[in-house]
């Protein structure tokens, strides 16, 4: 019997070791960030970004903006909880971070505004979803417009484009450039978050 | 297949499912001795939803939820509706309120670089439901909580709301689909990888 007992144990760290092994992610090994770029320098559309942490949900409906939003019109924004560690701690966003953008469109307008009633009262809820925005740190890559690139997939329903190429500076960076250089280049002022305020 | 070789398989599968990767485990809602529920910790690095706005600027100054309403819940659940159509037993969803930055238009917007519209202010409560048939049999299988609608920070513990506050609207309306109003959250039918 001690000799079943000994090769039990034996099994036991052998699947152990294999089954704590098979859990490391392999990208663990290096700096990983969620920007891969094809050889041409289009940034690849990241996978799982709705997993990764929601920081706000601005919204700019169409109704409100002669029909036509820059970005229409829910602008759910995503970032890696890494990330999002690393400026809470610092005040800037590490390199390669990724923030994505993903729009919505709102939900059967019944008013002027764009906004209808539903039994929480009168509001805008989220409809279709219409396209995603990229913006990648890489102080090298991205030196011109303050260390961040700009990329569009598309504002469109799903599908999304799979890459991009770097948006123009006056698409924009200009904007961001004029408006939040001093913040890392995000609007951090439109997210709780961000901001700092005081969270549970 | 000797004993020995089953031994041997048994304590592999064992030590396989106990060394398994946890990262996509979810906690189960706690409740106090006298039933009352436990602020759920960390959810905001569960799976976002959707954000519908109740701008109190339309709702005669005072929404019912002010303003900004971010729903969260927690990966494996979100999963499971997906393939099933349903919610798992004890799955939760937590309603955060934020409210919009104000200063702007009497409907509440603020002009922006962005364009016009609504962007979040300051934080401003937490609702959340959990489904367990047992406990919440008499609400569809679901109980209704809130942790005030103010600024953070929230109370720590809950009890249920009456089946008037909250459980009634979503009895009359969204009973068919699992007493959440899945029409509002597209990102639900979304893959999320």
């Amino acid at each position: 019997m001690r000799k079943y007992v000994a090769m039990l144990i034996g099994a036991a760290v052998i699947a152990g070791y294999a089954a704590s092994n098979h859990a490391k992610p392999v990208a663990a090994q290096t700096p990983h960030s969620s920007a891969q770029f094809t050889a041409d320098g289009k940034l690849i559309l990241p996978k799982g970004f709705r997993k990764w942490v929601f920081v706000g949900a601005p919204l700019t409906p169409n109704a409100l903006n002669g029909g036509q939003a820059n970005f229409p019109e829910f602008h759910h924004v995503y970032v890696e909880e890494k990330n999002l560690d690393a400026y809470l701690k610092t005040g800037s966003f590490p390199e390669g971070t990724v923030f994505i953008k993903e729009l919505t469109r709102v939900l059967n307008p019944t008013f002027p505004d764009g906004s209808r009633t539903e039994p929480s009262g009168r509001g805008y809820f989220n409809g279709e979803l219409n396209g995603i925005d990229a913006t990648v740190k890489d102080s090298k890559r991205f030196a011109k417009t303050n260390g961040w690139g700009f990329f569009t997939f598309g504002h469109h329903p799903m599908p999304y484009e799979q890459t991009a190429a770097e948006s123009s500076v006056s698409e924009c960076a200009w904007c961001h450039i004029a408006n939040v250089s001093k913040t890392d280049m995000t609007w951090v002022q439109f997210y709780p978050i961000l901001r700092g305020d005081k969270l549970n | 297949m000797s004993f020995r070789f089953k031994l041997i398989i048994g304590a592999l599968l064992l030590t396989a499912v106990v060394a398994s990767p946890q990262s996509d485990e979810k906690k189960e809602p706690v409740f106090t001795k006298d039933g009352q529920l436990v602020l759920p910790a960390g959810y905001r690095s569960w799976v976002f939803i959707g954000g519908p706005i109740t701008p109190n600027g339309l709702n005669d100054g005072h929404a019912p939820f002010p303003e900004f309403h971010s729903v969260y819940i927690e990966k494996e659940n979100f999963r499971y509706y997906q393939k099933n159509g349903k919610f798992p037993e004890g799955t939760v969803m937590v309603k955060e309120l934020s409210l919009v930055q104000g200063g702007g238009h009497s409907d509440g917007s603020i002009d922006s670089a962005s364009g016009r519209g609504y962007f979040p202010g300051s934080l401003s409560g937490l609702d959340v439901m959990v489904k367990d048939s047992k406990r919440f049999a008499g609400t569809n299988d679901w109980g209704f909580f809130t942790f005030g609608h103010h600024a953070p920070p929230y109370e720590a513990v809950a009890n249920e709301s009456s089946s008037k506050e909250c459980a009634s609207c979503h009895i009359a309306f969204v009973a068919k689909t699992d007493m959440v109003w899945v029409q509002y959250y597209p990102l639900l039918k979304t893959k999320i990888d």
